[in-house]
């Protein structure tokens, strides 16, 4: 006994010298409109406490030794998450085979980097996380959780290996307010689709006569002009957006995208060449078709549910429309006041359109042959 | 376009510090240098006395080496017992010392207090608990409980135990004593106890060399070396790293720093080496313009931010508080860390620190003033002398 209150004594002299960080394993999970992507980071000393993964116990754990028990290591992972993953029409998400496993370094040394994804029918919506990493050889391991939903909103949570069920909403539903601000942005943040309709305005603010322009003398010819212009374009994309929202028609994104930066080449090349002076509004409808099936896919990312996804498709619709209006209506006090100067044909005209053309024409040969040529666009 | 959101996705990821996996070339590459191994923690419960005898093996190895896993460990093996509301008295003493490892010192005092209500506490665990009790309640700044704890186990209330515990007493007492300014008094006794076969040597020259370091007595070095040749604990190492680096001796402080895990190789050790150790050399090659400066920076940063992620971050308020004022520099985020360090610990090391971090010309006028009040209100309270600061102030 005595022997023991040395010991215990000495103990107490060591201070709380608190050192270096406890055992923690990393899950970040993201999910999207056709799944989840799920990575974990385990602790290579974890591994090896609980797998004895030095074969030869040199007491340095090499990758041969690491790589030669990546089943075991996905197994012992899948069973301490415990996760079960439903899509938003309650069907079950299966779990893809693991992608080779690699190596990560952190504050505490290396971790194992275990990645698969979970494929599923429908949008990603309720995860349970049973939780029980390392339960029964270290109470104070702690999974940290990031979770992102198909919105993009993450969140950070801390697991406790206590095996309790931790479920989780993935797919948080989208006000409308903010779907409406989705369109907003996504026709603001998208190049194509405002050069296609600039290079549509730059010539409603002139007379084509014989071989040249001239400034219109009258507002309300050239508003009539325009409101047809983006009448046509706006009811065309909306056909479409709501027959991809719906999955009516899905053409193939590369078609649509190639097809997307031809129209902004041919509208810009008009400009130049006219060929199409009256009725330009039948090119906009045409080409605003095409246009529709782009916003889908920036709709398609929100991950919405399919039986709710009227009032949203009109919200985002909406919003759009909306972008588009203030675009339209900026730009076109900007070029009235600018119609009468002498370089308003050449330069801004005809200088606008050929580099519109220009980067249409490289996004056409980027899309069509998938090519990075302008990156990151 | 549409790449542009998965661009972004990877801009807050690598904001959020996750660096990209990487697959490793050869077969042979060594990733990880691992720890001796130990037999698992076996499925089935041991019995009460092997658990323990493990348990308190790995709460040592916890301490000397700093390795929180050791505490998991220990608390795995302490399974059956360890979520009971009064657990058998040796597994609540052990947990008690666990927890003030961790720095849940309430729970910690709880269990103890139990203990030594609680009639059927054996006498050896009975002066156990009230030792740790003791050191625990001086590091709060709880000195006149203490000294009552100190005086207990310096009577006869323990006097069956032998002489060991009584000159542990009289230890704690000193250590007291010295904290509250009788200087010549308590290195007089110190001295004199350091000579009884029983004495813990190892501490006994800690608290003297940290006594003459509040003093400003150059003895201190010598008496710091001593003792970290009887007891390589990161603890002295660390106070020792301070006293040089309070000499401007950089290259010095860095290479004892260094000494700790002299058997690896130095890039091994930088990650390895235990918070408080790393955080003496990211202060001793940023002062000496050593070109790793920081890298040992980035490596602390990125640690306390894995802390704070698993939501341990206020026990790290210490170290934190260091950093901001020694290696970042961050005036305003060092007084607030060090004065949430200082209603948690209350050594002299964190009223250095406290005292330090409201000096500082570009710290929040308010809480310097705040801070400066706290303290001198302790030190009308407790009576505590520290020539570093006292007389400054």
């Amino acid at each position: 006994m005595k022997r023991a209150l040395m010991v215990w004594l000495l103990l107490l002299c060591a201070g709380a010298a608190q050192a270096h960080k406890a055992s923690d394993a990393y899950l970040i999970l993201e999910a999207d409109a056709t799944g989840l992507s799920e990575r974990v980071d385990i602790a290579l000393r974890d591994l090896d406490r609980e797998l004895q993964l030095d074969a030869d116990d040199n007491g340095q754990l090499s990758w041969g030794e690491l790589r030669a028990r990546a089943g075991e290591i996905d197994q012992l992972a899948r069973q301490g998450l415990g996760m079960t993953l439903t899509d938003a029409d309650g069907g079950r998400c299966t779990p893809q085979a693991l992608a080779p496993l690699q190596i990560d370094t952190r504050s505490d040394g290396r971790y194992a980097v275990l990645q698969r994804r979970w494929q599923c029918r429908a949008p990603a919506q309720d995860l349970t996380l049973n939780y029980r990493l390392f339960a029964a050889s270290d109470p104070t391991h702690r999974g940290v959780l990031s979770l992102r939903g198909p919105a993009g909103a993450a969140q950070t949570l801390v697991l406790a290996p206590d095996g309790h069920a931790t479920p989780l909403r993935l797919g948080a539903a989208h006000s409308l307010l903010s779907v409406l601000r989705d369109g907003v942005h996504h026709i603001w943040i998208g190049l194509d689709h405002i050069l296609f309709l600039l290079a549509l305005l730059l010539p409603a603010v002139l007379v084509r006569e014989g071989n040249h322009w001239r400034p219109a003398a009258h507002l309300k010819p050239v508003l009539l002009d325009v409101l047809g212009v983006v009448s046509a374009f706006t009811l065309a994309h909306s056909i479409t957006l709501a027959l991809a929202a719906f999955e009516i028609l899905s053409p193939p994104s590369r078609w649509v995208e190639s097809l997307i930066a031809a129209s902004v080449l041919l509208a810009a090349l008009n400009n130049l060449w006219p060929l199409l002076l009256h009725g330009r509004w039948r090119l906009t409808f045409a080409f605003g078709l095409v246009h529709g099936f782009g916003f889908a896919s920036a709709l398609r990312e929100l991950g919405l549910r399919r039986e709710a996804l009227a009032g949203p498709l009109l919200m985002f619709n909406l919003g759009v429309e909306l972008g588009q209006l203030a675009v339209v209506a900026g730009f076109m006090g900007l070029v009235w006041g600018l119609r009468r100067r002498p370089g308003y044909p050449r330069w801004v005209l005809g200088g606008g359109s050929l580099l519109i053309a220009l980067l249409a024409l490289v996004w056409l040969l980027e899309r069509s042959l998938d090519l990075d040529l302008l990156s990151p666009r | 376009m549409r790449r542009l959101p998965s661009l972004l996705v990877l801009l807050l990821l690598s904001l959020r510090g996750l660096a990209s996996p990487y697959t490793p070339q050869s077969d042979e590459e060594v990733l990880e240098q691992l720890p001796r191994r130990l037999a698992a923690v076996p499925r089935q419960g041991l019995a009460l006395p092997q658990a323990l005898g493990l348990a308190q093996a790995a709460l040592q190895r916890a301490r000397q080496e700093g390795d929180p896993r050791e505490l998991g460990r220990a608390q795995a093996l302490l399974a059956p017992w360890w979520h009971l509301p009064a657990p058998p008295p040796a597994v609540r003493l052990l947990r008690a010392s666990m927890l003030q490892t961790q720095h849940r010192f309430d729970a910690a005092l709880q269990d103890l207090d139990a203990l030594l209500a609680g009639a059927a506490t054996p006498l050896a665990l009975r002066a156990q608990a009230e030792l740790t009790r003791a050191a625990l309640l001086q590091l709060r700044g709880r000195w006149p409980e203490a000294r009552s704890a100190c005086t207990r186990l310096a009577g006869l209330s323990y006097a069956a135990l032998g002489a060991a515990v009584q000159v542990h007493g009289r230890v704690c007492l000193a250590e007291l004593d010295s904290l509250q300014g009788r200087n010549e008094s308590a290195a007089a006794a110190l001295a004199q106890l350091a000579r009884y076969p029983q004495a813990p040597a190892a501490w006994i020259l800690l608290l003297r060399a940290e006594l003459a370091e509040r003093r400003g007595l150059a003895e201190a070095e010598a008496l710091y070396r001593q003792a970290l040749q009887a007891e390589p604990s990161i603890y002295t190492r660390a106070a020792l790293a301070d006293w040089l680096l309070a000499r401007r001796r950089w290259a010095e402080a860095a290479a004892l720093v260094l000494a700790h895990q002299s058997d690896q190789a130095e890039q091994a050790e930088l990650v390895r080496l235990p918070d408080a150790l790393l955080l003496r050399l990211a202060i001793a090659w940023r002062a000496g313009g050593d070109a790793r400066a920081s890298e040992a920076a980035a490596q602390l940063q990125e640690r306390f931010e894995a802390t704070a992620l698993r939501g341990d971050g206020s026990a790290h308020a210490r170290e934190r508080a260091r950093y901001a004022l020694d290696v970042r520099p961050d005036a305003g985020e060092a007084l607030q860390q060090a004065i949430a360090n200082w209603a948690l610990q209350r050594e002299p090391a964190d009223a250095w620190l406290l005292w330090r971090a409201a000096q500082l010309p570009a710290a929040p006028k308010p809480l310097a003033a705040q801070a400066r009040q706290a303290l001198e209100q302790f030190r009308r309270e407790s009576g505590m002398q520290d020539a570093r600061w006292s007389a400054a102030s």
